[in-house]
């Protein structure tokens, strides 16, 4: 054998086509040669040979399958035409269509190391033609797209054809929106991220099971950052996508509802309900009628509010401030927190009855540092949602992803804040990447940033050693106990919230006051503070 | 004794697809191994089309030759040809594609084999931008008779552009014995007709032609011709015939889409006049059909027009093959005789 002319042999070409009942049939006298008919053109292209054309038909259009393949033949001896019988019961529904080229899609022995394939997606319905994006653009089949079109007058039967060679950058949204249609419920939840925490994958796995059956409330608990808000919007659309529910998604921060507002916010009120309610309002519940309502940090929620939110999930109605007539909304209620439930009803603070409402199905989304083993696929997955927003890939040099990982994952690196921080840190490297590449000294300079971010952190929130950090100075504080520090964060408090010593002393000394002959709550005070050289004016 | 490789640009004059034929004709005969870069370079889609492959592929077939290139829009090819065998083959060309190119090209070829070939074609007979069935049949074969070779064809059915599907038949003899030939003057008028051939065509189309013929040229009623013949798809070609005693020539318009009957037969009688009134003993397309045959063979000369590119670009590609084979002098305004040395001289 020559080996020259192996090599020069090149890949044979195959267009997978459906029969055209419109453009292909032009009747069966020789009028037809005088219209352009896309299957048979296709085949009569001067710069293209196609080796092997597989026709898609349906049963009731063997015979002019048989026809297009004889009028092949004569126009294109090079070409084998190739049936395969398919059966669009309806040809306009997406899901009969879809899944008949899906089946042709896995039953065809696709060879992509011996023949280039053209999907042609100029005959068919145009439910067809998506379908058949979808597949290509997916790999289901292996080619790339292919177009024909009528020529000019003087000569329209050839026409000419286009190849689309989808260039996936350009289409990342639109295959990002498939892949999400393609992954399981799952990997849905999971946002597609390969997750390695056992516990996390369990715990995915039935919270999927449980969304996709029950339209009980559910309690998700997990510490601000967690993704419960991330979690809740891909459960909504999960069952959005399985036809389970047709209503609004509807997200409502309990702590941003204050006071009489958070009832007519919640509840809706009628006109005139009260001062100032110059028109009706629906109110969030309703507005998640059919749908899903999603109560974040729901502990923040007033004790009325509760009762009403508990009536309304019992009946599913409720009566709007000022109205006299019940309203009716059916929707399905997901609270979260990051509260232990049961210590704020022991303190009172929330209804148990509706804390057994809301928790028959209650999940805890670990924090970001319990499944540290899902750092890293949630690094990618961060940089990967950075470079659909920015429309740039963004990467680590090894180097630089070494040093961040053994950073992220050390005990030093408390990602206080879960996904939320991974996300930042993640949007600044990226941003100050430089052609898409994160170095080292960026890596550096992220690391610093974070240390900083969860000291301040902790400044800013009652840690008393902070306190007594800023109050007497490092020095100072190292000489103090705990339990001095803690005396200290304490007292001081009191006295910025206090008009004067007096009245601080009064509130710190508020029981033993009551016995003594003389009240000088104030040198009292005084005393205390002057242990830690300290003064009332100083604290105010 | 193997020959060295020669390179052949196809780039160079008209730059067309006659280069890579003409070139593949004279490898093969010549037994020269050649590469043609450029191939089609300024054209809208350079590099091999369906046809041109279809002749590369031909010319392989007939002379076992090794070939590198021979891909669809490749921009150059190797070939190597090995011993012409005669025999029976059949060529089906895809899109129409011209059979007649693809016989031309192994004629030459064919005629020099050690025996008798029978070639049938599947595909387009009668294209523009291509001789005709009846433009090799009734003027090139008669002028090639002699040269000395006699080939019989045989038409089944016409193919039109752009659907083809035509087939006929072609029983190459080898070729015995070679004259000059020698064209320098027309001789007598001896006949004349206008015939158009007609399918699957409204009939009124081939009238209208034909009376316009008449109404131009003052021919008369028994010089026109109908043929209404059987085709795959619609087609339609008026041709006009001259027979003078020492030369066939036609004038073929093949109708297009947008163009009218009158229209289409009026630029058959153009090319007609153009011919009528000039001292050309060989017609354009002839001049440059015959260049091939004749430097293979025993030579001639031949008066003509003012030479075209084509023709021009056909002659330089000869030249390289063969030194000196073809000389142009111009005559007049226009009128050139060439001058052909055969290798057979």
């Amino acid at each position: 054998m020559n080996i020259d002319m192996v090599s020069s042999e090149s890949k044979k070409t195959t267009v997978v086509s459906i029969l055209g009942t419109n453009l292909d049939r032009r009747g069966k006298n020789a009028k037809r040669w005088d219209k352009w008919r896309p299957n048979i053109a296709l085949c009569q292209q001067e710069d293209m040979i196609v080796d092997t054309l597989v026709l898609l038909h349906e049963e009731g259009f063997k015979r002019l399958a048989e026809q297009v393949k004889q009028d092949i033949e004569t126009v294109s001896p090079e070409t084998e035409v190739l049936f395969h019988q398919v059966d669009f019961s309806d040809p306009w529904d997406f899901e009969s269509v879809y899944s008949q080229l899906f089946d042709f899609s896995q039953s065809y022995q696709f060879k992509p190391d011996e023949e280039d394939y053209l999907i042609h997606i100029t005959t068919g319905t145009h439910v067809a033609q998506i379908c058949l994006y979808l597949l290509t653009e997916t790999n289901f089949l292996p080619g790339k797209l292919f177009q024909t079109s009528p020529g000019n007058k003087t000569n329209p039967t050839v026409g000419r054809y286009q190849i689309i060679d989808l260039d996936l950058s350009c289409y990342d949204q639109i295959a990002s929106r498939f892949n999400q249609e393609r992954v399981s419920g799952v990997d849905y939840l999971k946002s597609g991220i390969e997750t390695r925490n056992l516990k996390f994958n369990k715990m995915i796995e039935q919270l999927e099971k449980v969304s996709l059956l029950s339209k009980e409330p559910m309690l998700i608990t997990g510490a601000t950052g967690a993704g419960k808000t991330q979690l809740v919007k891909r459960i909504f659309e999960l069952k959005q996508q399985r036809g389970q529910i047709t209503g609004k998604f509807v997200v409502v921060n309990c702590a941003t509802l204050l006071g009489d507002k958070a009832m007519s916010a919640l509840f809706g009120h009628s006109k005139g309900a009260f001062t100032g309610a110059a028109e009706a309002r629906k109110g969030l519940l309703k507005e998640a009628d059919g749908g899903l309502l999603f109560l974040d940090e729901i502990a923040e929620l007033g004790l009325d509010e509760q009762a009403m939110l508990l009536r309304a999930l019992e009946e599913k109605s409720y009566l709007p401030l000022g109205a006299d007539k019940e309203i009716e909304s059916d929707f399905q209620l997901i609270a979260g927190t990051n509260n232990n439930m049961n210590k704020i009803v022991a303190e009172g603070k929330f209804r148990e009855d509706l804390l057994a409402r809301i928790n028959l199905w209650s999940y805890q989304l670990p924090s970001l540092k319990e499944r540290i083993e899902d750092f890293e696929p949630n690094l990618d997955f961060e940089l990967n949602k950075f470079a659909k927003k920015v429309g740039q890939l963004v990467s680590f040099n090894k180097g630089a992803r070494a040093k961040y990982m053994k950073f992220a994952t050390s005990s030093a690196a408390s990602w206080k804040a879960n996904f939320r921080d991974l996300n930042s840190s993640v949007t600044r490297m990226a941003t100050l990447s430089e052609g898409g590449r994160i170095s080292e000294d960026i890596v550096d300079d992220e690391i610093v940033r974070l240390k900083e971010c969860w000291n301040n952190g902790l400044q800013s929130v009652n840690d008393p050693r902070n306190i007594a950090i800023k109050l007497v100075g490092e020095e100072g504080a190292n000489q103090l106990d705990l339990f001095d520090q803690y005396l200290l964060m304490g007292v001081s408090q009191v006295c910025k919230d206090s008009k004067s010593m007096a009245d601080a002393g009064r509130k710190l000394f508020g029981v033993s006051r009551l016995s003594k002959k003389s009240t000088n709550d104030s040198h009292r005070l005084k005393q205390v503070l002057a242990k830690f050289d300290l003064s009332f004016d100083e604290l105010n | 004794m193997k020959k060295e490789q020669i390179t052949i640009d196809g780039s160079q004059g008209e730059g067309g697809g006659q280069i890579l034929r003409t070139s593949l004709s004279l490898s093969m005969c010549l037994k020269q191994p050649i590469r043609i870069n450029n191939i089609r370079a300024g054209r809208k889609k350079p590099g091999l089309l369906r046809q041109h492959l279809t002749c590369v592929r031909a010319a392989q077939e007939i002379c076992n030759a090794t070939v590198k290139g021979d891909e669809l829009c490749s921009n150059f090819i190797e070939f190597t040809p090995g011993e012409i065998n005669g025999g029976e083959y059949r060529f089906a060309i895809g899109t129409a594609g011209s059979t007649s190119l693809v016989f031309q090209t192994i004629l030459p070829a064919l005629l020099q084999a050690a025996s008798k070939s029978t070639v049938s074609f599947e595909g387009g007979t009668h294209n523009m931008q291509a001789p005709s069935y009846e433009f090799i049949t009734k003027s090139f074969l008669k002028a090639l008779e002699k040269i000395g070779p006699k080939v019989d064809c045989k038409l089944e059915r016409y193919g039109f552009y752009p659907n083809g599907g035509g087939q006929w038949t072609a029983e190459i003899n080898p070729i015995k014995e070679t004259k000059r030939l020698k064209l320098l003057d027309r001789g007598d008028l001896v006949a004349r007709n206008a015939t158009t051939i007609i399918s699957k065509i409204p009939l009124h189309v081939s009238q209208r032609e034909l009376k316009k013929v008449a109404q131009k040229l003052n021919w008369t009623a028994n010089e026109l011709f109908e043929n209404e013949v059987d085709s795959i798809g619609p087609g339609n070609l008026i041709s006009l015939k001259l027979v003078y005693e020492n030369t066939v020539e036609l004038f073929d318009e093949v109708a297009q889409r947008g163009l009218t009957a009158e229209r289409v037969a009026g630029k058959a009688v153009s090319s007609l006049k153009r011919y009528m009134n000039s001292k050309a003993v060989v017609g354009e397309h002839l001049a440059d059909q015959l260049l091939l045959p004749m430097a293979l063979n025993a030579g001639g000369s031949y008066i003509t027009h003012a030479v075209s590119e084509h023709v021009r670009t056909n002659a330089n590609v000869i030249n390289q093959f063969i030194d000196d084979a073809i000389s142009i002098t111009e005559i007049d305004n226009d009128t050139v005789k060439i001058v052909v040395n055969g290798i057979n001289n």
